[in-house]
């Protein structure tokens, strides 16, 4: 017989998985470094847990997550505000009111970037997602193949730029077609 | 707003936010701009959502352990894998043992320069927005190469791309290099040279002659152990097994070895750079580097070679019984008349030249093309008949994509069964061929007209300004399909689905870089000029395959294309 805590665990598990990319994504777009984004996401998971109970199950998860992620990325911006690469607070405060707004616009966006990386030749595409892969650093990669930085995040770039130009053209038609 | 519309610099400050190497100056200036700019903010969160995105995508395929492998040719939205259940969050990433794997095998995904890479940065800025006008990225031109073997295939470089902080890793053959200082590079392989910017660059290894004019002076070539400054002048080196050897040929140059003072040598004086001692003077003439008046000879005689080459592609492609017409563009001079070169011969189909201006084709003192920069730049045809299937296909040099729409072949009044096939301004190939005129069209008020436009991947930025490009698009009702190439290779496949079918195709009035009878008169929709030059034009009634197109390519290319 699940107790009642473990119950409400349960429920926490599948709310949270539920969300966890776009909570991911919200945070990432207020923080400068994937490293600090996961630490920021795991601080998130822990007090969205401790406060689990509070959580009004009528309004949108996402919504309410949201708000204790942006708490936490604030508190951690404040932590390591010397940084030079950490958003102002003002400029902070409206990312995150209008990324919250955005919150369910971006669906056809990830649809649209898995199509343009099929689209891509496959060397590229594994190129793209290797300098994406938790834990490789793009200097050690470049290092390996015998390359500088510089080119690497130049051929990196291109690339990013490219699949934004794609993702940009198939949302277009999506529109123009809807 | 797309990401493409934004400044240059506005496009530099999120790459290398992204990418963390962003410097506090900019950084500044970036945060300055997102709060002043709720567009730009929007645009930042895309970028920054991308970003996201690909992370989590590689984050599954090297959780799988699958990596790409689930990545079919063709794609399709709605079949994305359902991700497995997993915390990543609540336990720690352990991703070190996989990337022992993945680095193992970078060297093969490392990849230069793709010569099919289409769009490899997008610098496409409409039109309406460009203040300062469109900035490629780069500080360098690659001006000419000859017999030239790449490294890897990956890294190698085409005549005309835009390089910027890249490596140069040649094989051999002798390739021209032109920094947009105005310093000119001319160097012969096996070489590394590393670029740093317009006014400077590393030659690990190599032989090199430079020429520095005026403008150029204090271009900064380093060799090991030792920091060459050009005081305008030509001078080569030769990097050997890390050991560097300098002579000038004419002016002055200042050459600081192992971090010592400046020592102006000037013409005629050769030096052995030493790597643990100081410099010793050697004979002159002990420097051997390319010969740029012999590499312009050997230029030409390729080109001329290649030229012949493609006459006797052009004699037996235009017996091809599937033809229904095709242009050569190679007359030069006062022609107003671009002849059919298919045959048996149609002088009915012969086109005829309005403003489109006679310029260098693919190469230069052999072939013509034609231009059609001026927005009433255009060439008429009229072509009678029915067909079961169209492949046009044709060698382009796109300047730029000025227009909303860039025409390559278009249909007069784009009535049933007639073609339209373009470029947008982001770089995605057009075919469409109308369906029903009577029918309205439900996504523009009060207008008709059935049709579906099969786009491709974008295959062009303002990087590949000046390049000559093999493009071919297949209209196939047959088998249902439509597909674009670009040199030789499949970019896309569509399929025409029932509602979109339609076997009769037709051309009729039609025009060549330009759109004759637009329904609507706003510039961004009715002037469709190209901006660019065309040499070759074949336009087919039947469906060519995959292999047929690749093969045709290949025996129209020059080594250089």
């Amino acid at each position: 017989m699940a107790t009642e805590e473990d119950q409400r665990y349960e429920l926490f598990i599948q709310r949270f998985t539920g969300c966890e990319q776009d909570l991911r994504r919200f945070i990432r777009s207020l923080i400068p470094t994937w490293t600090d984004t996961e630490e920021v996401l795991q601080q998130t998971a822990i007090v969205i847990w401790r406060k689990f109970e509070h959580y009004d199950p009528s309004t949108k998860f996402i919504k309410w997550a949201c708000v204790i992620a942006r708490f936490e990325a604030l508190a951690y911006r404040r932590k390591m505000a010397r940084d030079r690469l950490v958003f102002r607070e003002d400029l902070f405060t409206l990312m995150a009111d209008e990324g919250v707004e955005e919150l369910d616009d971006h669906r056809p966006d990830h649809d649209a970037l898995l199509e343009c990386l099929s689209e891509l030749p496959a060397k590229l595409r594994k190129f793209v997602l290797l300098a994406y892969t938790p834990g490789v650093k793009i200097k050690e990669l470049a290092e390996e193949a015998g390359s500088s930085s510089a080119a690497y995040y130049m051929r990196l770039k291109r690339l990013r730029r490219q699949l934004m130009n794609c993702v940009e053209g198939k949302i277009q038609n999506t529109e123009l077609l809807s | 707003m797309k990401f493409s519309q934004l400044d240059a610099e506005e496009r530099e400050w999120l790459d290398s936010y992204l990418d963390g190497t962003i410097s506090a100056d900019d950084f500044d200036r970036l945060q300055e701009r997102l709060l002043a700019n709720p567009d730009l903010r929007k645009v930042a969160r895309s970028y920054l959502s991308l970003d996201h995105h690909l992370h989590s995508e590689a984050n599954e395929s090297s959780d799988s352990g699958t990596m790409v492998s689930s990545w079919g040719s063709t794609s399709n939205s709605t079949d994305k894998k359902v991700t497995p259940f997993r915390l990543p969050t609540l336990i720690p990433l352990a991703a070190a043992a996989t990337v022992a794997f993945l680095l193992g095998t970078i060297v093969m995904y490392w990849s230069g320069k793709q010569d099919q890479q289409p769009a490899a940065s997008s610098e496409n800025i409409s039109p309406s927005l460009q203040k300062t006008g469109p900035i490629a990225h780069g500080f360098a031109v690659i001006e000419n190469l000859f017999d030239v073997q790449w490294q890897s295939p990956e890294s190698s470089f085409q005549q005309g791309d835009i390089l910027g902080a890249e490596e140069i890793q040649l094989a051999s053959g002798t390739a021209e290099i032109q920094f947009f200082s105005g310093a000119l590079m001319t160097l012969e392989g096996p070489a590394q040279i590393s670029l740093k910017s317009a006014w400077e660059a590393i030659c690990m290894d190599g032989a090199v002659r430079m020429k520095v004019p005026p403008a150029a002076r204090g271009f900064k070539l380093h060799a090991p152990s030792t920091e060459i400054e050009d005081l305008g002048t030509e001078f080569g080196l030769v990097v050997r097994d890390g050991h560097g050897k300098v002579e000038v040929f004419d002016g002055e140059i200042s050459v600081r070895h192992k971090g010592g003072d400046g020592q102006l040598i000037t013409k005629g004086v050769a030096l052995d750079l030493v790597n643990d001692g100081p410099v010793v003077e050697i004979r002159q003439g002990s420097v051997t580097v390319p010969d740029a008046s012999e590499f312009g000879r050997r230029v030409e005689s390729e080109a001329k070679a290649e030229f012949e080459r493609w006459q006797k592609h052009r004699d037996a492609l235009a017996r091809d019984k599937r033809l229904i017409a095709y242009y050569g563009f190679d007359r030069g001079g006062a022609d107003i008349l671009v002849p059919n070169l298919a045959v048996p011969g149609n002088p009915e189909f012969d086109g005829a030249v309005i403003m489109a201006k006679p310029v260098s084709g693919r190469w230069p003192g052999h072939k013509s093309a034609l231009e059609f920069h001026r927005p009433g730049s255009r060439v008429r045809v009229n072509i009678p008949g029915e067909f079961p299937a169209f492949t046009f296909m044709c060698w382009l040099r796109i300047d730029s994509l000025d227009r909303q729409f860039n025409a390559l072949f278009m249909g007069d009044g784009y009535e049933t069964g007639e073609p339209h096939w373009q470029i947008r301004e982001d770089g995605q190939m057009m075919l469409s061929v109308m369906v029903d005129d009577q029918r309205p069209d439900p996504r523009v008020k009060d207008s008709r007209g059935h049709h579906r436009v099969y786009f491709s991947p974008s295959m062009w930025d303002l990087s590949m300004s000046g390049q000559w490009l093999h493009l071919t698009s297949v209209y196939d009702p047959g088998n249902r399909q439509v597909s674009h190439f670009i040199n030789g290779e499949n970019i896309s496949r569509q399929e025409i689905t029932d509602d979109y079918f339609i076997g009769n195709l037709k051309i009729g009035n039609a025009e060549i870089g330009n759109w004759g009878e637009p329904f609507r008169e706003d510039p961004t929709f009715a002037i469709r000029n190209l901006n660019g030059r065309m040499d070759e034009l074949a336009i087919f009634g039947e469906a060519l395959d995959a292999k047929e197109i690749t093969g045709l390519y290949q025996s129209s290319r020059s080594t250089r294309q």
